[in-house]
């Protein structure tokens, strides 16, 4: 059943479904680092929220639903309006393009994340078969 | 707001300043496309590239030296000896600034001394200096004895290198920190003058018409660019940045083009750099973004110039050499002899293909063994072809050349002449058509559609839209956009690494000059630029069958992310030629296209075809 995004729900879903996908494991079997996915206020969206994720060799050890003020520092701070981050859950905004283009900023080591595309291209493959509503 | 040109014959010693023609800045800006208005009645079929009379022009932009956004370009034009078409490369540095500040914005030379020289340009003042004692050397080298020679700080040098001397069609010039004009073979021209190199020093402000309404502009300019995702990239990264994900998706070359894949262990790429051997980074004049590295290979030779993406992917990928080290020492010994490190990582490659396949063996190359990922035996092709000895002599034609003269012309990737840079059509369909029509051959600079197909990066204000990587003829018009564009920012002359908005580019140029401006005139002054060197490459011989790719592009990948694709180059080029509004059968303009774009005037022969 599809969960409302942003939402704990939602995440809690994008992290089983993590902990499941057989080539999630294999792809990222090598990725070591926390993330926060930003999801900026925009004329859809009325509170900036953030979805962290502890990702560590093809598993998600932990998710948190952060509401400000509360806030939760990651390795990888990835922020976008909301209105972005449907488009790639949607599959109309290839993440990396976003990044090149500004859609998405980040902050963290770049390095790794260039080195680690297919990871970043799988990890975005399981959120949008995560279902959700917006 | 143009400077006066100084106009050099070399075969006299004349010096004289020339105004250039004010309706002529007015269309056409500056740099390469003020160039090809310049230099249209002086490329006749008959002239040869390397003879006295070719001339040879470094010309600077609007906007150089204002400390703008990755504006601190120029550009050197001839007729390329590679190509035998339109010869454009521009470069980054600290030369072109430094001429404006000594009050020029150009530099014509023609003829050709009988001894070798170099030119001394000072606030106003020029001399002509014999330079028989830098006969040989390395442009680095140069640049040392030339700032002892005149004691002054801070001078600029433009310089050519060994195979720049010996006309090496690939040869390039160098200047400051390893900031090359490499392609098509402007260094071979100048070498064909004897001219080593140029030096360069001016204490004078670069002249905008409103330098208080520029700055607030520029600020917010520089900002936007240091800021953006891109920059930041490129900064942290180089300029191969992006070589894990090109691999990826099968855009990164392997193996002369064979091969799709090198796999995730595979590490030749601006990552492994930043983790590794970079200590530092370097601009160019005013750059906000910094993409030069710098580092240190604990050899006992200090810092210097590591590699960039072309470079990369040409010694490593393109050869199959997976030692980061011997790929930077590689283009290292390009820089030092003067050579082109895509064209020359091109036919080296060619080489080793042919080796591998038994076209040529030991007896062909000298005893040499070109065994794929060997890079001792790719640095001796380096040195015999600067020299142009033994093998090297065969190499030095370029790859056209050198597979024709083993009967394999059609293993040469290369078009027209110009040996491809390394992003893959069939990574990047896009590319099809940017190497196919370009002015100056298989050349990624006249339309990087990669970052279009792969980024996304569509370029808001330019009316693209994005299509898939791999699709087909609906792109074409958004292709001839996108050169219209690029051909506007090699007029500014504006680094295609800045990610600019069209509509802050247009803020720059009428602050600073006091023009009006919009996109869309500066759009016509690049397709009007873009349609003038066509008719110039026309008179140089080129035809509708030199639209064209390699054999390699056309056939398809084997494995890796890009598998099987194969580019519909027929069908994107009929579409091309009707967003052009060219005619289909001769890939002319028409009269009607060239009265659009105020080229009536252009000489061409059954021009009512």
């Amino acid at each position: 059943m599809a969960s409302k995004f942003p939402s704990a729900e939602w995440l809690n879903d994008l992290h089983n479904n993590l902990n499941t996908d057989e080539r999630y494991a294999s792809v990222a079997s090598k990725w070591e680092g926390d993330i926060s996915l930003v999801i900026e206020t925009d004329d859809r969206f009325p509170q900036t929220v953030t979805c962290y994720l502890d990702l560590w060799h093809g598993r998600s050890r932990a998710v948190e639903y952060v509401v400000p003020p509360d806030e939760k520092p990651a390795a990888f701070v990835i922020s976008a309006p909301f209105s972005n981050w449907v488009r790639i859950l949607e599959g109309n905004l290839n993440p990396i393009q976003a990044m090149a283009t500004m859609k998405l900023k980040v902050r963290g080591n770049m390095a790794y994340i260039m080195r680690n595309v297919p990871t970043v291209l799988d990890f975005t493959r399981v959120a949008q078969e995560t279902p959700h509503h917006v | 707001m143009l400077q006066p040109i100084l106009k050099v014959d070399l075969t006299s010693g004349s010096i004289v300043e020339e105004t250039v023609p004010a309706d002529w800045v007015r269309d056409y800006f500056g740099a390469a496309s003020l160039a090809a208005r310049m230099l249209y009645e002086h490329l006749a079929p008959e002239l040869d590239p390397l003879s006295p009379e070719a001339p040879l022009l470094f010309l600077n932009g609007p906007l150089t030296g204002t400390a703008g956004p990755a504006v601190g370009r120029f550009v050197v034009c001839a007729r390329s000896p590679a190509t035998g078409l339109w010869g454009e490369a521009n470069v980054g540095g600290f030369w072109g600034p430094e001429l404006r500040r000594a009050g020029y914005d150009g530099l014509w030379i023609d003829g050709a001394s009988v001894n070798p020289v170099y030119l001394w340009i000072r606030d106003g003042l020029v001399e002509i200096r014999p330079a028989a004692e830098l006969w040989g050397a390395s442009p680095y080298a140069v640049q040392e004895v030339i700032a002892d020679e005149v004691g002054v700080r801070g001078v600029r040098v433009a310089s050519i290198g060994p195979a720049g001397e010996n006309r090496v069609p690939f040869a390039l010039i160098l200047c400051d920190h390893g900031r090359v004009a490499g392609r098509t073979g402007m260094g071979a021209v100048m070498g064909s003058k004897r001219l080593k190199a140029v030096a360069v020093k001016g204490s004078g402000q670069v002249p905008l018409i409103d330098w208080a309404a520029y700055r607030p502009v520029r600020s917010v300019a520089n900002r936007e660019l240091r800021d953006h995702n891109q920059s930041v990239v490129l900064r942290d990264l180089g300029s191969a940045s992006g070589a894990e994900y090109f691999d990826y998706l099968g855009e990164l070359p392997k193996k002369y083009y064979q091969s799709g894949e090198m796999g995730p262990g595979y590490h030749v790429s601006g990552c492994t750099v930043s983790e590794t051997i970079l200590k530092g980074v370097s601009a160019c004049h005013g750059c906000v973004i910094a993409c030069g590295r710098v580092v240190d290979l604990n050899d006992g030779r200090g810092r210097r110039k590591g590699a960039e993406y072309e470079t990369m992917a040409g010694f490593g990928s393109n050869l199959m050499i997976e030692d980061l080290d011997a790929v930077t020492r590689l283009g290292e010994r390009c820089d030092e002899l003067g050579l082109d490190s895509i064209s020359m990582s091109n036919v080296t490659g060619l080489a080793f293909k042919l080796y591998d396949d038994g076209v040529i063996g030991e007896a062909e190359t000298g005893g040499l063994a070109l065994d794929w990922g060997d890079a001792e035996s790719a640095g001796a092709c380096i040195e015999m072809t600067a020299r142009r000895d033994g093998f090297g002599e065969l190499l030095a034609l370029g790859a056209r050349g050198f597979g024709r003269h083993f009967g394999v012309e059609e293993e040469a990737v290369q078009v027209n002449g110009l040996e491809a840079a390394y992003h893959d059509p069939r990574g990047s369909s896009g590319m099809a058509l940017s190497y196919a029509t370009s002015p100056r051959g298989a050349c990624h600079n006249q339309s990087d559609f990669f970052f279009v197909d792969i980024l996304g990066q569509t370029v808001d204000g330019l009316g693209l839209t994005f299509h898939s990587r791999h699709a087909g003829a609906e792109k074409a018009g958004d292709v001839a956009i996108h050169q219209n564009w690029r051909t506007l920012n090699n007029a500014l002359v504006l680094c295609i690494f800045a990610e600019v908005p069209p509509e802050r580019v247009v803020a720059l140029l009428n602050a600073a000059l006091g023009l009006d401006e919009t996109v869309a005139s500066l759009l016509l002054a690049g397709e009007r630029a873009w349609n003038l060197k066509r008719v110039i490459n026309h008179r140089l011989g080129l035809t509708r069958a030199n639209d064209r790719l390699p054999k390699a592009f056309l056939e398809p990948m084997p494995d890796g992310g890009s598998a099987g694709f194969l580019p519909d180059l027929q069908g994107m080029l009929t579409a091309y030629y009707a967003a052009r509004g060219w005619d289909p059968e001769t890939g002319r303009p028409t009269p009607g296209k060239l009265e659009e774009l105020g080229l009536d005037w252009v000489e061409y022969e059954n021009r009512d075809r």
